[in-house]
């Protein structure tokens, strides 16, 4: 644990020295959630009916899927980037060099990104809450159950993408195409049953399908975890496979890192 | 008056952070064993189409085996490209090797990784793996959590190590304005945090300047080798710090052991003891009959930079047959103002190495 709170303090040390970006980072939640608030609300009318099982408001329906979207790009593309920084800055070498193990230094570099990341998820929603999106505060715990599942799925990906980054030292197009790919199937914006039936199968294979329709019944309508039951297994088995793979990819891109002396090599 | 500021290492903190073990240990710190490591060329594109299985190795360590006792001050002397950091980055376990086996501490490189890692570390001259936008003290906590020390003892070990390497002034500092030996002696800090008992270095003196390079050898010979008991193996191509610093020391060429020995041996029989006399009476006949009588077996008069006059000889023998040549001279009532040895270029070093492990095709043991 001491590892993990030294990587995420460096972090926080080495961000907050960049102060305009952290000011930006903060106040551009504004410029995200305010024409959600005014486009949700004038299509509400709209809207109504198709998300009726997941949500009564469009604008919570929204914010709910903005904010789990920003946390499950933070899981995707955090531990890649910053193992790509730490590469490139020569210090992953000598992490690997220190007792500190492996699961922890992973766990440190994606630490700051992924706390401020829940920081302005929280924000976000306690700002939606502000401006009148309704949720129903004692189903939030079990909403937390499934938001973690939803991003240890996709933190599986993330150490998918950090693989190729240790073999390749670039993910190419895959984590944006994942990401905007989950963005457009998973039910960010609108409930997946709106989707043109040629192409909602697809949406089966994106964790944040499930995740999001979960968590809308949970927090938005107050339904309890047993009415999600489906979505949590779906999701739990999205999360072994990806977790599974990730973890078994990484080591073996590591290993492969180690013996072609490429760890330092940018 | 100009004050030069002089970086310097306090033995003091260095003792405080090196406690020498209760009992001395007579094992092998490192034990290596028939060593083997090839990395893959950097192919063409075309060539990735044409052949997309096979490629190209290079091997940078062929068989390297030797031995570095506990407490010992070990030499890797070497050419670029001889292989040094390959071997280094391979004991701290950086490198999975191809063949042959290394224990570190008793613990097998490949099998007991993670033990290996509690009890050594290497250090790079690599500055860019500091943190530059962090001040000195808040990248060496960093490491300290990495190596797990609670908050009290990190504090003491971050004063100590920062004191140690003369940088308790620059502590607050951030990174990107030092200057590139004080990044240096930080890497060094970073490394002696931990008081591993085999410390690993890769050239650290590149960039110090020659008084913070004396100051900092002369921290690891007397300070954490001689009292602090620690191991240290340092890789270098500056054959005078070799063979003045270290016990012993192994010269690699290709990745080979090409002669491993103690310094004062390999110094005496491929490094010539060559000295250089400043006297005002070069043309005393006291030289020739050194010269003569064996005790020189070369002479040569020039003058030094200055113009001043000098002999340059060679004295057959260690360091008692040059005590001697002095002894001589003092007595023959030779004014002498400086009595110096001469390095040798480490390539002529090297060179004479080589030609005599290619005529015996062994390692050469001195």
């Amino acid at each position: 644990m001491r590892e993990v709170r030294a990587l995420v303090r460096a972090a926080w040390l080495t961000a907050s020295s960049y102060r305009l970006g952290m000011v930006i980072s903060v106040l551009g939640l504004a410029a995200v959630l305010l024409p959600l608030y005014f486009i949700a609300n004038a299509l509400q009318p709209t809207m109504q009916s198709s998300i009726s099982p997941e949500a009564r408001q469009y604008f919570a329906f929204v914010a709910i899927g903005a904010a789990v979207f920003s946390l499950i790009s933070t899981c995707t593309t955090a531990l890649p980037s910053a193992l790509d920084g730490a590469i490139a800055r020569g210090t992953f070498e000598v992490m690997l060099g220190t007792p500190a193990r492996l699961k922890a230094i992973c766990a440190g570099l994606m630490g700051y990104q992924l706390l401020w990341s829940l920081l302005r998820a929280t924000i976000l929603l306690a700002a939606a809450a502000l401006l009148g999106a309704r949720i129903v505060w004692h189903s939030v715990p079990a909403g937390v159950v499934v938001l973690a599942l939803t991003m240890l799925s996709y933190a599986g990906v993330g150490l998918i993408l950090s693989a190729l980054i240790l073999v390749f030292r670039t993910t190419g197009p895959l984590g944006a195409a994942f990401l905007t790919a989950s963005m457009f199937l998973g039910g960010v914006y609108y409930p997946t049953h709106v989707i043109p039936s040629w192409i909602r199968e697809l949406a089966a294979f994106f964790p944040l399908t499930y995740g999001l329709r979960a968590l809308r019944q949970i927090v938005l309508l107050g339904a309890p975890l047993a009415a999600a039951a489906r979505d949590i297994e779906s999701l739990v088995l999205a999360a072994a496979i990806s977790v599974s793979l990730g973890a078994f990819l990484f080591v073996a891109a590591l290993r492969y890192a180690r013996r072609a002396g490429t760890l330092a090599s940018y | 008056m100009t004050v030069t500021y002089v970086p310097r290492v306090a033995s003091r903190e260095i003792r405080r952070i090196y406690v020498p073990p209760a009992e001395p240990q007579t094992a092998p710190s490192v034990r290596i064993r028939n060593l083997t490591k090839s990395f893959p060329t950097r192919r063409t594109p075309l060539e990735t189409i044409l052949h997309p299985f096979s490629r190209e190795r290079v091997t940078v360590l062929k068989g390297i085996s030797l031995d570095v006792r506990d407490g010992e001050m070990f030499g890797i002397l070497g050419l670029n490209g001889a292989g040094k950091t390959t071997l280094l980055k391979t004991l701290a376990t950086l490198l999975v090797p191809d063949g042959g086996n290394a224990d570190v501490g008793g613990h097998d490189i490949c099998e007991s990784a993670q033990a290996v890692r509690e009890v050594a570390a290497m250090v790079s001259a690599e500055e860019r793996s500091l943190n530059w936008r962090l001040s000195g003290t808040e990248n060496l906590r960093l490491f300290a959590g990495l190596h797990r020390l609670g908050r009290k003892e990190a504090a003491v070990r971050i004063d100590d190590a920062l004191m140690a390497v003369g940088l308790s002034d620059a502590g607050s500092k951030l990174v990107g304005a030092y200057s590139s030996g004080m990044r240096q002696r930080l890497i060094l800090a970073r490394a002696l945090l931990a008081a591993p008992r085999l410390l690993m270095l890769d050239e650290p003196t590149r960039s110090l300047d020659p008084v913070t390079a004396h100051e900092f050898r002369r921290m690891l010979r007397e300070d954490i080798v001689d009292r602090g008991g620690a191991t240290v193996i340092l890789a270098t191509h500056n054959a005078e710090e070799a063979f003045s610093y270290c016990d012993r020391v192994a010269v690699l060429h290709h990745g080979r052991v090409a002669a491993l020995g103690s310094s004062s041996e390999l110094a005496a029989r491929f490094g010539e003891n060559r000295y250089r006399v400043w006297t005002p009476m070069p043309y005393h006949p006291a030289f020739e009959t050194m010269l003569g009588g064996g005790l020189i077996s070369t002479l040569e008069r020039r003058e030094d930079a200055n113009g001043n006059d000098t002999v340059e000889c060679v004295i057959a023998g260690d360091e008692n047959a040059a005590a001697e040549v002095l002894r001589r001279l003092v007595e023959e009532h030779v004014s002498v103002s400086r009595f110096e040895r001469e390095s040798l270029p480490l390539s002529t070093l090297i060179a004479r190495i080589v030609a005599a492990h290619d005529s015996g095709r062994e390692t050469i043991h001195a």
